[in-house]
């Protein structure tokens, strides 16, 4: 038997783990299910709907027939696949192991807090990817040391800008513009400069989003996954303007 | 010759998967399988376009199939979801040529309307590449995907440590 104090406290928590596990790009299925288990754990029960902005979630507790309902917003996170597994972890722990509000509590707390990895390595780690990248596109290797630096610099724009809260969509083309612009100076050597301004933004792809909201359509959350699509298709759109601004300035050497 | 042609292409593969998966941040431990699934993945899709002739939408859905289910197969081990790999592993297969000549041909239709010929070739060249590159991104998601639902008692509690 709860009071109604002790079904607000568990509600607080659901919906703070359930946003927290939507931001860092988990398929919404999952959360929901995670979600349920924890509630499971504690001895109530979770229902609960998503949308792109929002969480509405019901707890219940049919032994003495309280309710608790909460709406929450949903904000921005990063996307961090470490969370994603280990707080999946965390839920099945809870249930297996039978813990409490304050235990979940806190083991969620330290793996919130975990660091991430460091962004300088994540910018070379990009570099070298898209660099690869252009090899796989048949691009020569003076398109690929073109591309390796046309994206260090396009994502570390990219990362600056975000760090500063601008608007992702002007993140977004911005970044498109500087990774092609840069990209374009392989018109002055003799080397495969089409694939060269082709790859050099293809590192602002969002695959996260899009391939979530194709799961979440095929599983039936056809609403958010479609907002996620659209989201996402709205990002590549920018990504799309960025490139064509430097087309526009470098076609008639492309043709 | 195949042999290297197959190696250099699983290579690159890998170095792409790892630089996008990090943007993504995966735990560490799972840096080796996603460098395993993406060279497999892309060897798969090489081999199948240049020595069978097979197209790249057909090529994509088979090689993001056994992604699918080589991260079910690594996940329940490294207690990870199945996205956690599959997603930076199918990264790069995204048909990233199909997708700039896309926008390619969309800045030079937009520069030729009043060229009606130079136009429809243009407007030819936006619509195939367009079609390509966005069916091959729809089955590398769906691919992946089908063995979350053939297995999904499996798939759904890859995490749980006490089985």
């Amino acid at each position: 038997m709860k009071t109604n104090d002790e079904l607000k406290e568990i509600a607080q928590f659901i919906a703070e783990y359930a946003t927290r596990l939507l931001g860092s790009g988990v398929h919404t299925s999952r959360v929901v299910r995670n979600s349920k288990r924890i509630g499971q754990a504690l001895g109530v029960e979770i229902r609960m709907t998503t949308s792109q902005k929002t969480i509405v979630l019901t707890v219940y507790e049919s032994e003495s027939n309280e309710v608790y309902t909460e709406v929450i917003d949903l904000p921005a996170y990063p996307i961090s696949f470490e969370l994603n597994a280990d707080l999946s972890s965390l839920s099945w722990e809870a249930v297996d192991n039978g813990l409490t509000l304050a235990e979940i509590r806190e083991k969620y707390a330290r793996i919130v807090s975990k660091p991430k990895i460091d962004p300088i390595f994540v910018l070379f780690l990009v570099g070298f990817a898209n660099a690869s990248f252009c090899r796989l596109f048949g691009g020569d290797w003076t398109a690929v040391g073109i591309v390796f630096s046309a994206t260090v610099l396009g994502f570390f724009t990219r990362q600056q800008m975000q760090k500063r809260g601008i608007n992702h969509f002007i993140v977004f083309v911005v970044s498109a513009f500087v990774a092609s612009l840069y990209a374009s100076v392989s018109l002055i050597f003799d080397s495969t400069a089409d694939i060269a301004i082709g790859t050099s933004v293809l590192f602002l792809i969002p695959g996260v989003p899009l391939i979530n909201g194709v799961i979440d359509v095929v599983e039936g959350h056809i609403l958010i996954g479609i907002s996620r699509l659209v989201h996402s298709f709205l990002l590549v759109i920018c990504i799309a303007v960025g490139l064509s601004f430097t087309l526009l300035m470098v076609k008639n050497s492309l043709l | 010759m195949i042999l290297t042609a197959i190696l250099a292409d699983g290579f690159f593969a890998v170095v792409a998967a790892i630089g996008f998966g990090a943007i993504s941040d995966p735990p560490m431990r799972v840096f080796p399988y996603i460098a395993l699934l993406a060279a497999v993945g892309h060897a798969l899709r090489f081999c199948l376009m240049t020595y069978l002739g097979v197209d790249i939408t057909t090529a994509c859905f088979f090689a993001s199939l056994v992604i699918g289910f080589g991260s079910l197969w690594i996940g329940a081990f490294t207690y990870c979801p199945m996205t956690v790999f599959s997603i930076p592993a199918l990264l790069p297969m995204v048909p990233g040529m199909y997708a700039y000549k896309t926008v390619f041909a969309l800045t030079m239709f937009l520069q030729n309307l009043k060229n009606p010929a130079v136009g429809e070739h243009y407007m030819q060249e936006m619509f195939l590449n367009g079609v390509v590159a966005s069916s091959a991104i729809f089955t590398l998601a769906v691919g992946a995907t089908v063995p979350m639902f053939l297995f999904s008692r499996k798939a759904f509690s890859l995490t749980r440590r006490k089985k």
